[in-house]
């Protein structure tokens, strides 16, 4: 049980800091989430996923033959290089404000994500 | 609602049917898959019988992903006489999805 208890809370510290990375990384690059928070809430959740599975945000928009080898490569580390380069997100976390599909928040509640979370874990 | 398929099943659902199909790979954890999903739902209704709409979950199936080359999620891919015939990539509109279909009815 007490296992348990310390990897809920490492869980959490990791989905709070891949929360507040995406919030600060759409202010600076003048980005935006998706008017749609579940697709801003799925792709937090699964960075901070990849975050604690294999040590970095790997973009969870893309299959992989190795997921640790991506890693090490770095390309699609998140912020990956077509974003840092061209602010090219294709996971639809951050959006630029001439895209249809932009909403007009650089902020996502946590309960959102927790929402998201729980309606996946079956 | 599509159907899912997988590793394998994926030949004798897709590569071995008699109608076109369309498969939609995807990851739980990707958030344009959430956008595309009702998509594919209305096609699958849209062109029934004359379309089989299947997804794919790559995370668990990675053999057929890897197979076809699959990097970017979602990938729309449409079969026929067990060819890949077309492809689309990202959360598309239904219009481009149903432009890329009636090419190959």
């Amino acid at each position: 049980m007490t296992s348990a208890n310390t990897d809920k809370t490492q869980d959490d510290k990791v989905l709070d800091a891949m929360k507040s990375f995406a919030e600060t990384y759409a202010k600076r690059t003048d980005t935006y989430f998706c008017s749609e928070p579940s697709v801003t809430a799925v792709v937090i959740e699964g960075l901070a996923k990849h975050k604690q599975e294999l040590g970095a945000p790997l973009c969870p928009c893309r299959h992989y033959e190795d997921k640790e080898a991506e890693v090490k490569a770095a390309y699609w580390n998140c912020p990956c290089v077509p974003m840092r380069e061209r602010k090219e997100c294709h996971c639809m976390l951050f959006i630029t404000p001439d895209n249809e599909f932009a909403g007009d928040k650089q902020d996502i509640a946590m309960e959102e994500i927790i929402k998201v979370r729980e309606s996946l874990a079956s | 609602m599509a159907d899912s398929v997988t590793d394998s099943t994926f030949k004798e659902v897709v590569l071995d049917s008699e109608i076109p199909v369309l498969v939609d790979f995807w990851a739980p954890w990707c958030g344009p898959c959430r956008m595309v999903a009702p998509v594919v739902d209305e096609i699958a209704d849209q062109y029934e019988g004359q379309v089989k709409v299947v997804k794919l979950n790559t995370d668990e199936n990675p053999n057929v992903a890897s197979q076809y080359g699959i990097r970017s999620i979602p990938t729309l891919m449409i079969f026929k006489g067990g060819q890949r015939v077309d492809m689309v990539v990202g959360a598309v509109p239904k219009t481009t999805l149903s432009n890329t279909l009636e090419k190959h009815l």
